[in-house]
């Protein structure tokens, strides 16, 4: 039993961590850009989904408010910043570190921005559902309804994400743009407009991690950096180039670090997804489910 | 060469001088940015060292301050050793712990690197809290002691920080130019510039990019060990993301290539509070405003430099070396 509710413990964490992956990776394939200011579009668009629960008590008004919110603010970025930045910074040394650089002094603008506006003391809301462990007979497990619904939640935005990317022209359109941005230009494709999409969606996905992992913590304007890390590691656990593979290092990750966490100490939650982060990183960089030679910037 | 060696030591001789009399005249505040200014610069200038000449990129080196300030704090509580040795101390363990984080990060690109870096930034600090031996959230007191006695009753507390956290600065930036003119440094411009041509001409590439890990790592230890020695006390608050990020900031605004430029940087730096502190009060003066203005600015400088002179003025030099 114990072994089993861990299980779905770390299934549900995972979920998020899936969904924070997804975010980077969608960007990363389309941009060539590690997004760390993932974490301040996704927290600016969780203050957001808190203002409306928080007006209208209303969870279910609110997740999709935030999602987009989150998709919004993505395509800004890429509007507003990204582009402009490949604009002026083409070559040199500072080509590789410069969006780097920028997605991280966004992350800290977002911040700070989200603290004048909010303040930093921590705020919450409830989940819509409870958050007290299913109960079999007189056993309590740990996972709860609220964990379920962050599993279905995060399942139905991956179904979303694979129909429209696998069936749809505009998937079609943005795997394209990811993959040879020369010669979709030449089939007419607006890579451009496609890139910003794809950042859009990114930010949606964000966003939904956001609001599904903050009634189990608390909100605030730096809440989110520990998740953009394990969405991180997930993702490199994946490959970095697959959504699939986001998906699957989310979960792998997830369910490690509930293992890790039931069996052997709770302290250790964060230095073994780092190690786990280097080893992968060490061994195997292109992720479990990565082609040989995907981890050329 | 050796004439412009000698050169430059005249000019660090003058700048010694002027700080000193520089911390007579101005008041307590000052000389305590004079502090903060220093730790910056040395911070800065591991930057410079790290991303500047080795080009490795590290966004956590908030995180190796804090096992610089740790380190010196431990050493000094438990052994009761001299602040110079829990100086050396400080430098010497983070020095051991860049080398082994080094080994994994020169086998990592740009955004790999990066990210993990960021990991490292965001989990360690935290990490302290979950040993009692750190002190917890609580932290633990760091105590220098008084300033001797021969140096006057009027001698304040924090002019002798500013004193050993001004003399710190100078020793270090001496030192890494040296470093940087150095075999080391051209090996590191080489490898950075065009990699396969350095492996080429016989330069270890990984080896290198080890050593350039390892030097910059103990420099930040020595910064994190010089701001816990200001703050009285070292906490994992101490050492937050936005550290990490600010350092970055002070070395991009420089171009990251020059550490006189970094001196710049880290004067903007702790400038930044002072401004934000005076335009907060202009806002209306609320607490959320002007707690996270000086973030705002920092983060914003640092996007607007990066759009506006990507590779900083003495960069293009540089490249434009390697391509005659």
């Amino acid at each position: 039993m114990r072994l089993f509710s861990t299980l779905l413990i770390g299934l549900s964490s995972g979920a998020i961590y899936s969904l924070m992956a997804l975010a980077l990776v969608l960007v990363w394939r389309s941009t060539r850009v590690v997004n760390f200011a993932q974490a301040g579009q996704a927290i600016a668009s969780t203050y957001i989904g808190y203002l409306v629960i928080s007006r209208t008590d209303n969870y279910w008004l609110a997740l999709p408010v935030a999602l987009v919110a989150g998709a919004l603010i993505g395509a800004l970025v890429d509007v507003a910043l990204i582009r402009t930045l490949n604009k002026r910074v083409k070559s040199g040394p500072a080509a590789e570190m410069a969006p780097v650089i920028v997605t991280l002094g966004l992350l800290g603008l977002i911040r700070s921005t989200v603290g004048m506006i909010w303040g930093g003391d921590l705020k919450a809301y409830k989940a819509p559902v409870t958050n007290h462990g299913f109960t079999f007979g007189t056993t309590t497990i740990p996972f709860s309804p609220y964990n379920l619904l962050i599993v279905i939640t995060a399942v139905i935005v991956m179904a979303v994400f694979s129909i429209i990317f696998q069936k749809t022209n505009l998937g079609l359109s943005l795997r394209a743009a990811a993959f040879q941005p020369e010669i979709a230009r030449l089939a007419g494709v607006r890579v451009d407009l496609v890139r910003t999409i794809g950042w859009a969606f990114a930010g949606g996905a964000g966003a939904v991690a956001g609001v599904l992992v903050t009634p189990s913590n608390s909100l605030s304007p730096n809440s989110l950096d520990l998740l953009l890390v394990l969405g991180f590691v997930g993702a490199v656990i994946g490959g970095l180039e697959s959504l699939l593979g986001a998906a699957i290092g989310g979960v792998v990750l997830g369910i490690g670090l509930a293992f890790i966490l039931e069996y052997v100490s709770t302290s250790l939650a964060f230095p073994s997804a780092f190690i786990v982060l280097i080893l992968v990183l060490l061994i195997k960089p292109s992720g479990i489910l990565g082609k040989k030679g995907g981890r050329g910037a | 060469m050796h004439k412009s060696r000698s050169i430059r030591l005249l000019v660090f001789i003058v700048i010694a001088l002027a700080a000193f009399f520089l911390s007579n005249v101005v008041d307590e505040l000052r000389v305590f940015q004079g502090a903060s200014l220093s730790v910056y610069i040395v911070a800065i200038a591991s930057i410079v060292l790290l991303t500047g000449y080795s080009g490795q990129i590290s966004l956590g080196h908030g995180a190796l301050m804090a096992i610089g300030g740790y380190s010196a704090v431990l050493a000094h509580n438990h052994w009761k050793v001299s602040i110079p040795i829990s100086f050396a101390i400080a430098i010497v363990s983070t020095a051991f712990f860049g080398s082994i984080l080094g080994w994994a990060a020169a086998r990592l690109k740009g955004p790999y690197l990066a990210g993990t870096t960021l990991a490292l930034a965001v989990g360690l600090p935290s990490l302290a809290n979950q040993f009692s031996v750190l002190g917890g959230e609580q932290g633990l007191a760091f105590d220098v002691g008084a300033p001797p006695k021969s140096l006057g009753s009027d001698f304040t507390q924090y002019k002798w920080y500013f004193w050993i956290c001004a003399l710190a600065a100078l020793i270090i930036v001496w030192i890494t130019q040296n470093i940087l003119t150095s075999r080391y440094g051209r090996q590191w411009r080489a490898m950075r510039s065009a990699p396969i041509s350095a492996s080429l001409s016989g330069i270890h590439i990984g080896r290198s990019k080890v050593l350039a890990f390892t030097i910059s790592s103990g420099i930040a230890g020595l910064a994190g060990a010089m701001l816990v020695m200001t703050l009285n006390l070292v906490t994992p608050s101490a050492f937050p993301l936005s550290l990490s990020f600010a350092i970055v900031t002070g070395a991009v605004l420089a171009g990251v290539t020059n550490l006189g430029g970094g001196v710049i940087g880290a004067l903007v730096l702790v400038a930044i509070p002072d401004i934000a502190d005076l335009l907060a009060g202009k806002m209306g003066g609320a607490e959320k405003i002007s707690a996270n203005l000086p973030g705002f600015i920092t983060s914003l400088i640092l996007i607007v430099t990066v759009l506006l002179l990507p590779n900083g003025p003495k960069l293009s030099k540089l490249v434009s070396h390697k391509t005659k």
